[in-house]
């Protein structure tokens, strides 16, 4: 589903990020990308939405190694997944439904299409209520829901999230990991990139430890090792 | 599930283009201002182009027929003038019809033409007019290597400089033009820019829940040709208003009348005047709106 296969990354400041990464996560696994700030985990999100170029290595996406994809035809890639940010990016002048509409509008869905699919997707995340609610009236593990709820709307065979927890207190943090595990377990690949070392602790999937650019472990368990 | 998203982006334009009014009635007024001075002067240059067609049908050069051409030279001659790149109407004046013009220049029966009676002293000739006075040099010299012209009189300098006239207008309008439409350009792409600028976080979720990039483009696009269409529209109703009342004064003004030549009306200028507008106002919108967004699509 994804192969990193020898990949580095360095910035033009001369920084390398990422320094030749390997690992492949499989369809419909559950996989933590931790390490502290400024580890390289956001540097490898980038790459797997094709927001940065690797200096040198392939990335494989579906089978498909994204090295030489032409630039239009990275939306498509990027129909293939679904995205989280730690700062939800929901748009203030919309309302929640307007929100995931909105991802359904992109890739040109008819409308029949998403007056169906949009209330099924947000009473999954748990907010059929506030379906024209605006965002700024609601609490922030609300808006991350809503934004889980727009990453799904399309189906994507995986979903990717950048310290989605990031903005919230433990106990509504912990409903968004719920969440994206019940997501996994309806078939999604979730990668999951963090530093809430008792979440990912709690979790027990698959911690790909990151540490000055190097992958220094992958293997089930914690956020430090084994449970 | 591939659906016509036509409508949505088309909504999605009406609403930026609502949602930003001041920066959108900023832009159409200075558009406005800019396809007025443009108007003016295109006005302009197709009335003087105008006069320069009704001057040049007027101006014509007599070709002089050698006395020894024979018939058959005389009427292949005509073939061959009309043949002419540039030829526009060629009339045949015999001896007698310059004598008959003469008499009627002179006013009738004076005595100093009735030798002439017996004995003409006239050639026959062709009148040649042009389509085009620049073309007047070349016309001379291919009808000079026919076969029994004597000569060519015609009034060169008078041709050659109403020619110099309109090419100059015509090139000061193309110039102005120019200046004109990198000015609109300019001023369009900046008030998208501002509307980009404001949405720029809604273009980066776009990007990143798979949009194309023309599907991003597009309502921006939308908006560039709603301001170009407006201001066109606008910029045509008050060139309308001002061209009739400035050709009313001008014809009703005594110089136009002994120069007996007339002018365009509104009418007759109005639908050339309509397309120039939209082709201009729509192609500043899009080229407008494509300039603006590129430093935004790169996500």
């Amino acid at each position: 589903m994804i192969e990193f296969r020898n990949v580095s990354k360095a910035y033009t400041s001369g920084l390398e990020a990422v320094h030749n990464a390997n690992f492949t996560i499989e369809k419909g696994e559950f996989a933590f990308l931790v390490g502290s700030s400024g580890s390289g985990k956001s540097t490898i999100i980038k790459l797997i939405l094709k927001e940065e170029e690797p200096t040198s290595g392939n990335i494989i996406i579906n089978g498909k190694d994204t090295t030489f994809l032409k630039p239009s035809r990275i939306p498509y890639l990027r129909r293939s997944m679904g995205i989280v940010f730690q700062d939800f990016r929901l748009l203030p002048d919309k309302t929640v439904y307007e929100n995931v509409a909105f991802a359904m509008h992109v890739v040109r869905a008819t409308p029949k299409h998403i007056r169906r699919q949009v209330p099924m997707v947000l009473s999954q995340v748990g907010l059929k209520d506030k379906a024209n609610v605006y965002p700024n009236e609601l609490s922030g593990g609300e808006q991350q829901r809503v934004a889980l709820a727009r990453a799904i709307v399309n189906n994507p065979s995986m979903l990717i999230a950048d310290e989605p927890t990031g903005n919230l207190d433990p106990n509504t943090a912990w409903g968004i990991m719920e969440l994206l595990n019940d997501i996994n377990l309806r078939g999604t690949t979730v990668v999951v990139a963090t530093h809430a070392k008792d979440i990912v602790d709690k979790m027990n999937k698959r911690v790909i430890r990151i540490d000055q650019g190097n992958i220094i472990r992958d293997e089930k368990g914690g956020y430090d090792g084994e449970i | 599930m591939k659906y016509n998203s036509f409508g949505y982006l088309i909504g999605e334009g009406f609403r930026s283009v609502a949602k930003q009014k001041k920066m959108t009635s900023a832009s159409i007024i200075i558009m406005c201002a800019t396809m007025f001075i443009f108007g003016v002067f295109y006005l302009i240059g197709e009335n003087i182009n105008f006069i320069m067609k009704q001057v040049e049908s007027q101006q014509g050069m007599r070709v002089i027929i050698s006395d020894d051409a024979t018939e058959d030279e005389i009427s292949n001659m005509e073939t061959e003038i009309r043949s002419i790149d540039g030829v526009n109407q060629i009339t045949f004046y015999s001896q007698e019809d310059a004598l008959a013009s003469i008499k009627e220049r002179l006013g009738g029966n004076l005595e100093i033409l009735e030798e002439y009676e017996s004995d003409n002293p006239f050639p026959d000739s062709y009148f040649v007019t042009l389509t085009d006075l620049t073309l007047n040099t070349q016309v001379q010299e291919q009808i000079m290597q026919i076969k029994g012209v004597e000569e060519i009189t015609a009034r060169d300098d008078t041709m050659s400089s109403l020619a110099t006239v309109a090419n100059g207008i015509q090139m000061a309008t193309i110039a102005l033009l120019i200046i004109l439409v990198v000015i609109s350009i300019f001023i369009i792409s900046y008030t998208i820019k501002l509307t980009v600028y404001a949405r720029r976080r809604e273009i980066s979720i776009m990007k990143y829940v798979g949009a194309t990039n023309g599907f991003i483009r597009g309502p921006f696009i939308v908006e560039g040709i709603i301001i170009g269409v407006v201001s066109a529209l606008i910029t045509l109703a008050i060139v309308g208003l001002a061209y009739n009342s400035a050709i009313n004064g001008i014809l009703s003004s005594s110089v136009i009348q002994i120069i007996n030549m007339t002018l365009y009306s509104f009418k007759d200028i109005f639908l050339r005047l309509l397309i120039v507008y939209l082709v201009l106002g729509t192609g500043i919108g899009i080229v407008g709106s494509i300039i603006s967004m590129r430093k935004y699509l790169k996500v």
